[in-house]
Protein backbone atom coordinates (compact mmCIF):
# COMPACT_ATOMS: atom_id res chain seq x y z
CA UNK A 1 0.00 0.00 0.00
CA UNK A 2 1.26 3.46 -1.22
CA UNK A 3 0.74 6.22 1.89
CA UNK A 4 0.74 9.53 0.83
CA UNK A 5 2.74 11.44 3.07
CA UNK A 6 1.32 14.37 4.67
CA UNK A 7 2.18 15.69 7.83
CA UNK A 8 -0.55 17.25 9.93
CA UNK A 9 2.00 18.67 12.20
CA UNK A 10 3.64 20.36 9.60
CA UNK A 11 1.67 22.89 7.87
CA UNK A 12 2.28 26.22 8.02
CA UNK A 13 -0.78 27.67 9.92
CA UNK A 14 -1.85 31.58 8.75
CA UNK A 15 -4.55 31.21 11.33
CA UNK A 16 -7.40 29.35 12.94
CA UNK A 17 -9.74 29.04 10.00
CA UNK A 18 -6.39 27.41 7.94
CA UNK A 19 -5.59 25.04 10.87
CA UNK A 20 -9.49 23.89 10.87
CA UNK A 21 -9.48 23.99 6.58
CA UNK A 22 -6.64 22.26 5.51
CA UNK A 23 -6.50 19.15 7.84
CA UNK A 24 -5.73 16.34 6.28
CA UNK A 25 -8.65 14.21 7.71
CA UNK A 26 -11.00 16.74 6.39
CA UNK A 27 -10.64 16.40 3.07
CA UNK A 28 -9.52 18.90 0.48
CA UNK A 29 -12.15 21.19 -1.06
CA UNK A 30 -11.02 20.38 -4.34
CA UNK A 31 -11.17 16.86 -4.05
CA UNK A 32 -14.75 16.81 -2.74
CA UNK A 33 -15.91 18.91 -5.61
CA UNK A 34 -14.12 16.47 -8.19
CA UNK A 35 -15.27 13.52 -6.71
CA UNK A 36 -19.14 15.14 -7.02
CA UNK A 37 -18.07 16.46 -10.43
CA UNK A 38 -17.48 12.85 -11.20
CA UNK A 39 -21.03 11.92 -10.03
CA UNK A 40 -22.55 14.08 -12.53
CA UNK A 41 -20.65 12.95 -15.35
CA UNK A 42 -20.54 8.76 -14.26
CA UNK A 43 -23.71 8.53 -12.64
CA UNK A 44 -22.49 5.91 -10.40
CA UNK A 45 -19.05 6.76 -9.71
CA UNK A 46 -19.90 8.84 -6.78
CA UNK A 47 -23.29 9.79 -4.75
CA UNK A 48 -23.86 13.03 -2.56
CA UNK A 49 -21.51 13.64 -0.23
CA UNK A 50 -21.63 12.41 3.10
CA UNK A 51 -20.83 15.18 6.03
CA UNK A 52 -18.29 14.16 8.52
CA UNK A 53 -17.05 15.56 11.38
CA UNK A 54 -13.09 14.31 12.78
CA UNK A 55 -12.20 14.68 16.77
CA UNK A 56 -8.64 13.61 18.03
CA UNK A 57 -7.55 12.19 21.19
CA UNK A 58 -4.47 11.33 22.47
CA UNK A 59 -4.60 7.87 20.96
CA UNK A 60 -6.92 7.94 17.99
CA UNK A 61 -8.31 10.11 15.24
CA UNK A 62 -12.16 9.37 15.11
CA UNK A 63 -14.12 10.61 12.01
CA UNK A 64 -17.57 10.17 12.38
CA UNK A 65 -20.79 10.30 9.14
CA UNK A 66 -24.13 10.35 9.76
CA UNK A 67 -26.16 7.40 7.97
CA UNK A 68 -29.21 7.27 9.30
CA UNK A 69 -30.99 4.26 7.68
CA UNK A 70 -28.40 2.68 6.44
CA UNK A 71 -27.55 -0.89 7.45
CA UNK A 72 -24.23 -2.31 8.24
CA UNK A 73 -23.87 -4.75 5.32
CA UNK A 74 -24.77 -1.58 3.05
CA UNK A 75 -21.42 0.56 4.43
CA UNK A 76 -18.06 -0.26 2.55
CA UNK A 77 -15.00 1.26 4.09
CA UNK A 78 -11.49 1.61 1.78
CA UNK A 79 -8.33 2.63 2.07
CA UNK A 80 -6.36 3.37 -1.02
CA UNK A 81 -2.86 5.78 -1.47
CA UNK A 82 -3.84 7.24 1.67
CA UNK A 83 -7.32 8.28 1.13
CA UNK A 84 -10.34 6.24 3.60
CA UNK A 85 -13.66 6.31 1.48
CA UNK A 86 -16.90 5.93 2.88
CA UNK A 87 -19.73 4.55 0.83
CA UNK A 88 -22.82 4.14 2.61
CA UNK A 89 -25.70 3.14 0.46
CA UNK A 90 -29.15 3.63 1.34
CA UNK A 91 -32.35 1.82 0.54
CA UNK A 92 -36.12 3.26 0.99
CA UNK A 93 -39.01 1.56 0.51
CA UNK A 94 -41.82 4.29 -0.18
CA UNK A 95 -45.00 1.75 0.11
CA UNK A 96 -43.93 -0.42 -2.62
CA UNK A 97 -41.56 0.92 -4.44
CA UNK A 98 -38.13 0.15 -2.80
CA UNK A 99 -35.59 2.96 -4.24
CA UNK A 100 -31.64 3.20 -3.22
CA UNK A 101 -28.53 5.79 -3.48
CA UNK A 102 -25.41 6.22 -2.77
CA UNK A 103 -23.57 8.35 -0.36
CA UNK A 104 -19.75 8.41 -0.44
CA UNK A 105 -17.08 10.46 1.12
CA UNK A 106 -13.40 10.53 1.14
CA UNK A 107 -11.17 12.01 3.62
CA UNK A 108 -7.40 11.83 3.66
CA UNK A 109 -5.47 9.96 6.52
CA UNK A 110 -2.52 11.44 8.26
CA UNK A 111 0.62 10.02 8.67
CA UNK A 112 1.24 8.00 11.82
CA UNK A 113 -1.98 6.45 11.61
CA UNK A 114 -1.60 2.78 11.87
CA UNK A 115 -3.83 1.51 9.09
CA UNK A 116 -3.75 -2.07 10.35
CA UNK A 117 -6.14 -0.89 13.76
CA UNK A 118 -8.07 0.88 11.45
CA UNK A 119 -12.00 -0.03 13.37
CA UNK A 120 -15.29 1.20 12.54
CA UNK A 121 -19.02 1.09 13.81
CA UNK A 122 -22.36 1.40 13.68
CA UNK A 123 -24.87 2.91 16.42
CA UNK A 124 -27.62 5.30 15.90
CA UNK A 125 -26.83 6.00 12.71
CA UNK A 126 -23.49 7.58 13.33
CA UNK A 127 -20.74 5.40 11.72
CA UNK A 128 -17.82 6.09 13.80
CA UNK A 129 -14.45 5.02 12.04
CA UNK A 130 -11.03 4.94 14.81
CA UNK A 131 -7.60 5.33 13.46
CA UNK A 132 -5.42 4.67 15.52
CA UNK A 133 -2.01 6.58 15.79
CA UNK A 134 0.93 5.11 15.86
CA UNK A 135 3.10 5.21 19.31
CA UNK A 136 6.49 7.88 17.75
CA UNK A 137 2.92 10.31 16.93
CA UNK A 138 1.48 10.38 20.60
CA UNK A 139 2.69 13.19 22.41
CA UNK A 140 5.67 11.80 25.05
CA UNK A 141 7.30 13.17 28.02
CA UNK A 142 10.62 13.42 27.98
CA UNK A 143 12.30 13.71 31.45
CA UNK A 144 15.20 15.82 31.90
CA UNK A 145 18.36 14.28 34.31
CA UNK B 1 -53.17 11.00 2.12
CA UNK B 2 -52.11 14.63 2.95
CA UNK B 3 -50.53 15.59 6.41
CA UNK B 4 -50.45 19.07 6.64
CA UNK B 5 -47.97 20.84 8.32
CA UNK B 6 -48.51 24.88 8.93
CA UNK B 7 -45.56 26.54 10.33
CA UNK B 8 -46.85 27.28 13.32
CA UNK B 9 -46.87 23.48 14.25
CA UNK B 10 -43.36 22.90 12.49
CA UNK B 11 -41.53 25.61 14.81
CA UNK B 12 -39.78 24.68 18.20
CA UNK B 13 -42.31 25.88 20.84
CA UNK B 14 -40.51 29.05 22.42
CA UNK B 15 -42.53 28.88 25.62
CA UNK B 16 -39.33 30.34 27.54
CA UNK B 17 -37.08 27.30 26.24
CA UNK B 18 -34.14 28.64 24.96
CA UNK B 19 -32.19 25.36 23.74
CA UNK B 20 -32.01 25.14 19.45
CA UNK B 21 -33.34 22.42 17.90
CA UNK B 22 -34.02 21.30 13.84
CA UNK B 23 -35.99 19.76 12.25
CA UNK B 24 -35.36 15.91 11.29
CA UNK B 25 -35.69 15.24 7.77
CA UNK B 26 -39.22 13.16 7.37
CA UNK B 27 -41.84 11.25 5.23
CA UNK B 28 -44.95 10.46 5.34
CA UNK B 29 -46.84 7.24 3.25
CA UNK B 30 -50.33 6.32 3.86
CA UNK B 31 -53.14 3.83 2.99
CA UNK B 32 -56.30 3.18 3.92
CA UNK B 33 -55.58 1.57 7.12
CA UNK B 34 -52.66 4.05 8.37
CA UNK B 35 -49.98 6.33 8.58
CA UNK B 36 -46.36 5.76 8.68
CA UNK B 37 -43.56 8.22 9.33
CA UNK B 38 -39.99 7.85 9.37
CA UNK B 39 -37.84 10.37 10.52
CA UNK B 40 -34.28 10.50 10.32
CA UNK B 41 -32.56 11.08 13.84
CA UNK B 42 -28.87 10.16 13.54
CA UNK B 43 -27.20 10.13 16.52
CA UNK B 44 -30.68 10.03 19.04
CA UNK B 45 -30.16 6.76 21.23
CA UNK B 46 -33.51 5.21 21.93
CA UNK B 47 -33.34 6.56 25.36
CA UNK B 48 -33.44 10.33 24.04
CA UNK B 49 -36.63 9.82 21.90
CA UNK B 50 -39.77 11.24 22.98
CA UNK B 51 -42.89 10.75 21.22
CA UNK B 52 -46.33 12.20 22.11
CA UNK B 53 -49.89 12.89 20.50
CA UNK B 54 -52.07 15.24 21.81
CA UNK B 55 -55.09 16.31 20.57
CA UNK B 56 -54.10 15.73 16.60
CA UNK B 57 -50.31 16.62 16.73
CA UNK B 58 -47.92 14.41 16.72
CA UNK B 59 -44.47 15.51 18.51
CA UNK B 60 -41.18 13.82 18.05
CA UNK B 61 -38.32 15.27 20.24
CA UNK B 62 -34.75 13.38 19.66
CA UNK B 63 -31.92 14.34 21.99
CA UNK B 64 -28.24 13.93 20.38
CA UNK B 65 -25.87 12.05 22.56
CA UNK B 66 -23.08 14.37 22.86
CA UNK B 67 -20.48 12.49 20.98
CA UNK B 68 -17.75 14.14 22.47
CA UNK B 69 -15.99 12.64 25.62
CA UNK B 70 -14.27 14.71 27.49
CA UNK B 71 -9.95 15.20 26.49
CA UNK B 72 -11.30 14.75 22.51
CA UNK B 73 -10.66 17.50 21.03
CA UNK B 74 -12.85 18.64 17.14
CA UNK B 75 -10.53 19.29 14.84
CA UNK B 76 -13.25 19.43 11.52
CA UNK B 77 -16.85 19.99 12.33
CA UNK B 78 -19.86 19.20 9.94
CA UNK B 79 -22.46 17.56 11.80
CA UNK B 80 -24.45 19.88 13.54
CA UNK B 81 -25.30 19.01 17.20
CA UNK B 82 -28.44 20.14 17.90
CA UNK B 83 -31.56 18.36 18.80
CA UNK B 84 -34.48 17.37 17.12
CA UNK B 85 -38.12 18.56 17.00
CA UNK B 86 -40.71 17.73 14.41
CA UNK B 87 -44.85 18.66 15.54
CA UNK B 88 -47.03 17.15 12.65
CA UNK B 89 -50.45 17.95 12.45
CA UNK B 90 -52.59 14.65 11.26
CA UNK B 91 -55.59 15.56 9.66
CA UNK B 92 -57.42 12.52 10.25
CA UNK B 93 -58.26 10.49 13.63
CA UNK B 94 -55.70 8.30 14.26
CA UNK B 95 -56.13 5.48 17.13
CA UNK B 96 -54.00 6.71 19.65
CA UNK B 97 -53.52 2.80 22.07
CA UNK B 98 -52.23 1.18 18.64
CA UNK B 99 -49.75 3.68 17.76
CA UNK B 100 -46.09 1.79 17.36
CA UNK B 101 -42.69 3.28 17.21
CA UNK B 102 -39.01 1.58 16.34
CA UNK B 103 -36.29 3.22 16.13
CA UNK B 104 -33.67 1.36 13.98
CA UNK B 105 -30.29 2.96 12.72
CA UNK B 106 -31.01 6.01 13.44
CA UNK B 107 -34.45 6.35 11.74
CA UNK B 108 -37.59 6.23 13.75
CA UNK B 109 -40.80 4.65 12.42
CA UNK B 110 -44.12 5.50 13.49
CA UNK B 111 -47.20 3.98 12.38
CA UNK B 112 -50.17 5.33 13.28
CA UNK B 113 -53.71 3.34 12.22
CA UNK B 114 -56.35 5.26 11.53
CA UNK B 115 -59.89 5.11 12.98
CA UNK B 116 -62.42 2.96 11.75
CA UNK B 117 -64.45 6.34 11.18
CA UNK B 118 -61.09 7.33 9.04
CA UNK B 119 -61.44 4.89 6.64
CA UNK B 120 -62.57 4.47 3.05
CA UNK B 121 -65.67 3.16 3.09
CA UNK B 122 -67.55 0.62 -0.23
CA UNK B 123 -71.20 1.82 0.03
CA UNK B 124 -72.88 -0.94 -1.73
CA UNK B 125 -75.80 0.22 -4.52
CA UNK B 126 -78.76 -1.07 -4.25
Amino acid sequence: MKIIRTNPFSLNRVSDFDEWFRHPLAGLPSLSTLINNLGEVFPGVAGDKLAVDVHEDKDNYFASFEVPGVKKEDVKIELNNGMLTVAAEKREKDGEKESSYSLTRSVSVPEGVNAEAIAAKLEDGILTVTLPKQERTKPRTIALS
Amino acid sequence: MNTTCSPSTCTPATSGVTESLRKPLYNINGNAEAYEIRVELPGVPKSNVKLDLEENILTVRGERSTTVPEGMKALHRELSPLSYLLRLRLNAPVSEDQMTAKLEDGVLTVRLPLKEVAKPRQIPVL
